[in-house]
């Protein structure tokens, strides 16, 4: 799949350093962005170790495929999911064992999502509330659930989606990397269409612009670097109380050669008589 | 004069000092601490100085006010006191005579502002979890509006029922050319089509390389349009469905039945 990328992190108007990371390993087609967290510069070690170690395993294992795992693969997650759930452990670990190591570092800890592209198949591996979005034919989704006690609370029927919006816990969260030896790790799976645009951010975006206006402005722009330019500007211009990231891919259409076109045609008049809502 | 001390974990969210005025403590927005929480009655408690005590009273809430872990309705409060309503906390701080002049310096040991953001251990969240549950229903419905879901003010809500026990999804093919006639339906996502990566292989000239995709979720299985749009029981989907027991669906040409096995 041919694959069109634009990152962008940024400071916001708030805050005084910048603890986001993202790193881009185009020619595997993986992107890994994380948020971290603790006080002096610590947060950026987390989240810096984070991305890095994460990119090191998976190409690591792309190399020598007998690199072992940090968790025993799960049977219902392809190998490069399985990588990348186990590339996400090794950065807990990483991440853990230096603030052990540093006493100064203690309470360090950081967001992480990272996706992984491989032919049509998308795999998502995160811990925390960076998210990952997808913006397919107009329609715009959260793929990720957010490890926060607010979406927990509304997860389980305590909380409604607007009251988690408003509430003054929502910095609270439920996991992170780097708090804990070990720590549980999303992973999934998904088919990629082309046309389709990831949208990977930390909470400085989620939190300071709207999911309609990040549509639109995918929408709106060819060039995904540009798109990820006006992100930040509009979380900034809406207070840009965090320091905000994004990392937006978007999947290119394939030119129509000739033959596909002909397919297409033979095709669609076989497929309107077997679907009921022709005619 | 006293104050009360609204707390979440370890965090210091509020301060409110008890005047001639009685202090209100509820969900609705006109309380004098507000807590935003569904497990919190719209007005909840209120707090005042009656002669030289200060007294809580419970304004029939539905999920109860406690002292110290024990439910009250109306009490005598004194230093120290914890007062729990929902996940939240009151402490009280009598602010006597003595400890006046300390205040200010004990004051700067500030708890970590919200602002910032904190995370929970394993310990900790299944507490606060465990405790949020105790205090709300779990539904996957929103609760009627006037107020929390459940009608009995004393006695806890029973924690969630144990999930169902695993039954593998399977999908039966009804009708179309397929590799074979009976799928499990065992990974994160299951693609329909023509294309290496499927699992549900389809045969012939025509197909597509991807016609639909099925994602297994925590909360279902879900099928979502690829190369096509299926239809489930008749009607095309608009975006990821979640399929039911006994559901038909086609898509390129292939009918299959979705069923639960164990």
């Amino acid at each position: 799949m041919r694959i069109q990328v634009g990152a962008r992190t940024d400071l916001g108007r708030v805050r005084s350093n910048n603890e986001d990371s993202f790193k881009l390993v185009p020619e595997l087609d993986l992107f890994i962005l994380s948020d971290g967290m603790g006080g002096e510069a610590h947060g950026e070690v987390a989240s810096h170790l984070a991305v890095e170690s994460i990119a090191a395993h998976c190409q690591e294992s792309g190399q020598k495929p007998d690199v072992p795992y940090l968790v025993s693969p799960r049977q219902d997650l392809n190998e490069k999911t399985n990588r990348l759930a186990s590339a996400v452990q090794l950065a807990n670990k990483m991440i853990y064992e230096s603030a052990q190591k540093h006493p100064a570092q203690r309470g360090m800890g950081a967001t992480v999502v990272a996706i992984w592209i491989n032919d049509q198949r998308l795999s998502v591996a995160h811990v925390g509330d960076s998210r990952v979005y997808l913006l397919r034919s107009g329609e715009f989704q959260q793929v990720t659930d957010d490890h926060s006690l607010v979406a927990e609370q509304v997860r389980r029927g305590i909380l409604t989606k607007e009251q988690a919006e408003s509430s003054d816990m929502q910095s609270v969260l439920i996991r992170a990397l780097g708090i804990e030896p070990e720590v549980q790790v999303d992973a999934d799976e998904h088919l990629l269409m082309e046309g389709d645009v990831l949208v990977l951010c930390s909470d400085g975006l989620s939190r300071m612009v709207s999911d309609i206006e990040i549509a639109s402005t995918l929408l709106s722009h060819n060039g995904m670097q540009s798109a990820a330019d006006r992100l930040i500007e509009l979380a900034n211009e809406y207070g840009g109380e965090d320091n905000v990231s994004v990392v937006l891919v978007r999947v290119e259409p394939r030119p129509e050669g000739l033959l596909a076109r002909v397919w297409r045609w033979l095709n669609e008049p076989l497929q309107t008589t077997t679907s009921p809502g022709g005619n | 004069m006293p104050k009360l001390i609204l707390k979440f974990e370890a965090a210091v969210l509020k301060e409110v000092t008890v005047g001639p005025r009685p202090v209100s403590i509820g969900r609705a927005p006109d309380n004098d601490i507000q807590i935003d929480n569904l497990a919190v009655s719209s007005h909840h408690a209120r707090v005042f100085a009656e002669e030289s005590r200060l007294v809580l009273e419970d304004l029939n809430s539905l999920n109860g006010t406690f002292v110290n872990n024990q439910k009250v309705q109306r009490v005598n409060l004194k230093q120290g006191d914890q007062i729990l309503i929902g996940k939240h906390h009151v402490v009280i701080d009598m602010g006597g005579a003595a400890e006046a002049p300390a205040l200010p310096d004990a004051k700067k040991v500030a708890a970590p502002k919200v602002e910032e953001t904190m995370v929970l251990d394993t310990k900790k969240r299944k507490e606060l979890l465990q405790q949020a549950l105790g205090a709300a229903p779990v539904a996957a419905a929103p609760a009627p509006s006037g107020g929390p879901a459940g009608h009995d003010k004393t006695q806890p809500v029973p924690p969630a029922a144990p999930p169902p026990r695993a039954r593998v999804a399977t999908l039966v093919i009804m009708d179309g050319n397929t590799d074979q006639r009976e799928y499990l339906l065992s990974s994160k996502l299951t693609v329909i089509g023509k294309s290496d990566m499927a699992t549900i292989k389809l045969k012939g000239w025509f197909k597509p390389k991807v016609a639909a995709q099925i994602n297994k979720r925590d909360d279902g299985y879900f099928i979502g349009p690829a190369d096509k749009v299926p239809t489930v029981n008749g009607q095309l989907i608009h975006g990821p469905t979640k399929l039911n027991e006994g559901d038909m669906i086609v898509v390129a040409g292939v009918k299959m039945n979705f069923v639960f096995k164990d």
